[in-house]
């Protein structure tokens, strides 16, 4: 408890354990960027001993890019319980850092996303989803086919339909 | 310990099974609930978030399903979570099922103890719950609620939902019995445990949920159950309590002791109750202790006034003002007391017969009111209605008593006598000019008072005037003084004659240096003969003075300095007409033919201008008939008769035959042994018959000023309105004159009649006037 007295709450080290049981030092502050965590330590409260968190649900890799993301926002202000702004809504508003750091491969984005998720780390969930969501923009169906390998499961009818159902959201 | 431990080492659940995901959640869950003291895992809190978070997510398409969550209500996408919530609720309600069963087990405080401890434990639980269920939350519940559907609260505020369904109704009640049991413990002078209470009170409010928007509190809760029976005990408490005491005690100990419960219920809000009661409790104590028992605390008003308790008229005027309309009666019987007050003070002084002193009675009228203003102000608060009852009340007594059985004149009248009084020099008495100040001031209270203040107006400018003729102002700042206070207060036109009195003297001054200036240079040695004047000119507009009423032939000295003055006027101002008024002049002799005792010099006489005449005739001759000073002054008899009576009187003249008065037949001779100690002998005495004959005529003017009065306002109002109804006309009319005296209505209608004759008003049709320009 002293020890914790001294030293700002913010430079408090936690170790959190990945689902393929690495352990990773991370600062208190960083961790907080998500509020599984930060609930999690509000709920164990400031005397408790925290060992080693387990987070069962992410990969060492993943974690790690997480980890860097939160390190970067670490100073950001803290998202309100419900950020509707329009801000939040205009999928083309990517922080250029944020856009560096999202182009990797297809798979660590959906992992990224989902560890986001799971976290609840909502400002880095939206930057992903946003990526995908600019990944879709101006794509024909086909195309978006191609770029996620989706098998076109429609029959030709079905496509039509769809077609002329959406036609007024067509960009002309 | 054990139960966290064998949740540890259970493997997690398979995500896409409800029930075994439920069952592993249900144990975390007991440990939560029944043993968050014993510690908790850390491995335990995450598995526990996992296994929601996997079971939420458990579905094929993961992503769609989390895409669809973003972008609202569009989409068929099924969020998973609704069976949990319901096994949540269900787990909920057997959970607090047990906390009621074992809440019957205790009464009183140690139900209150048992009620706060678990609701401390539950609602701590709440918070963990809700952030292991946050996933729920933050995806089903959050779906659940956009879409607009009832009854879907998130985790914590559903845990409180319960509570209140399965705990808190079938408990509140023996719950509150306790509270108010303890309240009224400390009412009885017993030391409670305060935070108990306190705690309760915040478990009610929390429990207080707004219906359509969860995250808003309100206070519904907190008002049925604990603000409505707390208000109904404490009104049935005192209603209790305040009839014991009433039987055993003195209405005044009974004032005391409400104020001391009031003020202890006050400070009970702060100790322990929501700051939201204040006023309800208040009003609640305000019934049982006040307005139950209003008639009884106005009864003793009327004591308490004969005794002057002011302290526990304050307290009763404190009380009496917390209920509405509680003061009214008080205001009345405050009112009444006053007037009857001032009006017995009035009988005193009328007791002494006709004469009454001026000061005597503007003294007692002061007294009555200076007492119950002092009495306003300490016990009323100064209270403005009380202030106007007070006032009312003084109007009464001033205008309406035993002295003014005549009419309402007679106040006016003594009091601009009394304001002659002070200002006028006095060798009696030196009034400081602080003294001076305070006493006007005392003054224009009662001039404020003063209906018929055209009355005061009529004898204060007859009396300045005096003083201003015969120079027997004590203070010139003190008549200025009193001026502005009477502009103040009824606005210049009240003043402006007064003040163009005082101005006409002023410039009399400038006036007469001028003229000795102009009289040394003009008429060099010349002007030594004759006599040392001085001239006062007076606006015949401005001054209430009359043309003497008699002839009078001035004595050559006097008629040559007058020539030489009227002159100088004439030179001055062409077109002026000098009136001079003799009646009001006056000037020093000196009796050369004798010497003061026991000095070398001769004795001056002080008198009228007209014994002035007479007495010069005796310079041509020793002795002289009436008739010789008929002739030789020119003045009639109701004159010359008193003014020789006084000469005679004082020894300056003697009569032959001896003892013989002021008629024909008489003759007259100087005594040239006449004997005075005095250097100056004053013969100038005003004649007693005169003075009273004064007052009459003043009071005949003012008859005939208010009808002038009355008249030039109804021109002034038609004037700018063109067209009145005959009513709406004397209503006006009497708020334009209201200020200088109540106006009769049948006065103002003789008035519009007249006016009517005149040809300034017209009749038009449908009894309305019109303006005739």
């Amino acid at each position: 408890m002293a020890s914790t007295d001294q030293q700002p709450k913010s430079q408090q080290k936690l170790i959190l354990t990945t689902s393929d049981d690495h352990d990773i030092e991370v600062d208190r502050d960083v961790a907080e960027r998500s509020i599984l965590i930060k609930n999690l330590l509000d709920d164990f409260g400031p005397d408790a001993e925290i060992d080693k968190i387990p987070i069962p649900n992410v990969n060492e890799a993943v974690m790690k890019k997480v980890i860097e993301w939160c390190t970067h926002h670490r100073g950001d202000p803290p998202a309100s319980q419900d950020d509707d702004t329009d801000n939040r809504k205009k999928s083309t508003d990517i922080d250029e850092w944020d856009q560096k750091f999202m182009q990797v491969d297809q798979e660590m984005l959906f992992e990224i996303i989902l560890a986001a998720n799971y976290l609840d780390i909502k400002a880095l969930l939206d930057v992903g989803c946003k990526t995908v969501a600019n990944m879709i923009k101006g794509k024909s169906p086909e195309e978006i086919r191609k770029t996620f390998n989706i098998q076109n499961d429609f029959t030709p009818e079905e496509e039509d339909q769809i077609r002329r159902e959406n036609e007024w959201a067509e960009d002309r | 310990m054990k139960s966290a431990q064998t949740l540890a080492s259970m493997p997690p659940p398979p995500k896409d099974d409800v029930e075994r995901t439920w069952a592993y959640l249900q144990t975390g869950l007991e440990k939560i609930m029944t043993d968050l003291r014993g510690g908790m895992d850390l491995k335990v809190y995450m598995a526990l978030y996992t296994a929601i978070h996997n079971f939420c997510t458990a579905q094929k398409a993961v992503f769609s399903n989390m895409v669809s969550g973003q972008s609202g209500s569009r989409g068929g996408a099924h969020l998973l979570g609704e069976e949990l919530y319901k096994h949540l609720i269900a787990y909920l309600t057997k959970h607090l099922k047990e906390v009621q069963r074992r809440s019957r087990e205790h009464t009183d405080e140690a139900l209150l103890t048992f009620y706060i401890k678990e609701w401390n434990r539950y609602t701590t639980a709440a918070q963990y719950n809700n952030h292991l269920f946050r996933y729920l939350n933050r995806h089903w519940v959050k779906r659940e609620i956009d879409e607009g559907k009832k009854h879907i609260y998130d985790i914590y505020t559903l845990h409180l939902v319960r509570w209140k369904e399965d705990m808190f109704l079938g408990t509140q009640e023996a719950v509150m019995r306790a509270v108010l049991k303890l309240v009224e413990k400390q009412r009885n002078g017993e030391t409670i445990e305060q935070s108990h209470i306190k705690s309760v009170v915040d478990s009610f409010v929390s429990l207080g949920l707004d219906e359509s928007d969860s995250t808003k509190p309100t206070l519904d809760v907190y008002k049925e159950y604990f603000e409505r029976p707390f208000l109904e005990a404490t009104e049935k408490y005192y209603e209790n309590e305040s009839k014991q005491f009433i039987a055993e005690n003195s209405v005044v100990e009974y004032m005391r002791k409400a104020e001391t419960r009031l003020e202890e219920e006050k400070d009970r809000v702060s100790l322990y109750l929501l700051s939201e009661i204040m006023s309800p409790l208040m009003r609640a104590c305000e019934k049982a202790l006040i307005t139950n028992h209003v008639e009884m605390l106005r009864d003793e008003f009327q004591t308490l006034l004969d005794e002057d308790k002011q302290q526990d008229l304050a307290r009763m005027y404190k009380l009496l003002a917390r209920i509405p309309e509680g003061l009214d009666p008080l205001r009345q019987r405050f009112e009444a007391h006053v007037r009857k007050a001032g009006l017995n003070a009035v009988d005193k002084v009328a007791q002494n017969g006709e004469n009454i002193d001026p000061k005597v009675y503007v003294e007692a009228l002061l007294e009555v009111h200076t007492q119950y203003q002092k009495l306003v102000n300490f016990a009323f608060n100064g209270e403005s209605e009380f202030v106007r009852s007070l006032d009312n009340a003084c109007r009464e007594f001033v205008n309406r008593n035993s002295v003014c059985k005549s009419g309402s004149s007679k106040s006016p009248e003594l009091l601009a006598k009394y304001a002659d009084t002070l200002l006028k020099k006095s060798p009696a008495k030196m009034v400081e000019e602080d003294d001076m100040e305070k006493l006007l001031t005392e003054l224009m209270t009662v001039f404020k008072y003063i209906e018929d203040k055209d009355v005061f107006q009529k004898f204060y400018s007859r009396m300045l005037a005096k003083r201003l003729v015969g120079t027997t102002s004590a203070s010139d700042d003190a008549e200025t003084s009193m001026i502005a206070k009477l502009k103040e207060t009824c606005g210049f036109e009240y003043t402006n004659k007064l003040q163009r009195m005082f101005q006409d003297m002023q410039i009399s001054k400038d006036l007469n240096a001028n003229y000795k200036e102009w009289r040394d240079t003009v008429l060099g040695e010349d002007s030594k003969s004759g006599i040392d004047a001085t001239f006062h000119i007076l606006g015949t507009g401005f001054w209430p003075l009359t043309p003497p009423q008699t002839a009078f032939t001035p004595p050559q000295v006097i008629s040559d300095t007058y020539e030489r003055f009227t002159r100088f006027y004439n030179n001055k101002h062409q077109g002026r007409k000098l009136t001079w008024l003799w009646h009001l002049c006056k000037g020093e002799v000196k009796m050369t033919c004798c010497r003061v005792v026991n000095a070398k010099i001769s004795p001056i006489l002080q008198v009228s201008t007209y014994q002035m005449a007479i007495l010069l005739l005796f310079n041509e001759s020793d002795t002289l008939s009436y008739d010789d000073l008929v002739q030789g002054t020119g003045l009639i008899a109701d004159i010359l008769n008193p003014s020789i009576s006084v000469l005679l009187k004082s020894k300056v003249l003697l009569a032959e035959p001896e003892g013989a008065k002021a008629e024909p037949g008489a003759t007259f001779k100087v005594n040239t042994g006449f004997k005075t100690k005095k250097m100056k002998t004053n013969l100038n005495i005003g004649i007693k018959s005169e003075q009273k004959q004064e007052v009459e005529d003043t009071h005949k003017t003012i008859e005939e000023d208010r009808k002038l009065l009355v008249q030039s306002a109804i021109v002034r109002i038609m004037k700018s309105r063109k067209k009145m109804k005959h009513q709406q006309l004397v209503s006006e009319t009497i708020q334009q004159i209201k200020n200088r005296f109540q106006p009769r209505v049948p006065d103002i209608k003789k008035c519009i009649d007249i006016l009517l004759e005149k040809e300034y008003l017209e009749r038009l049709e449908g009894d309305e006037l019109g303006y005739l320009a």
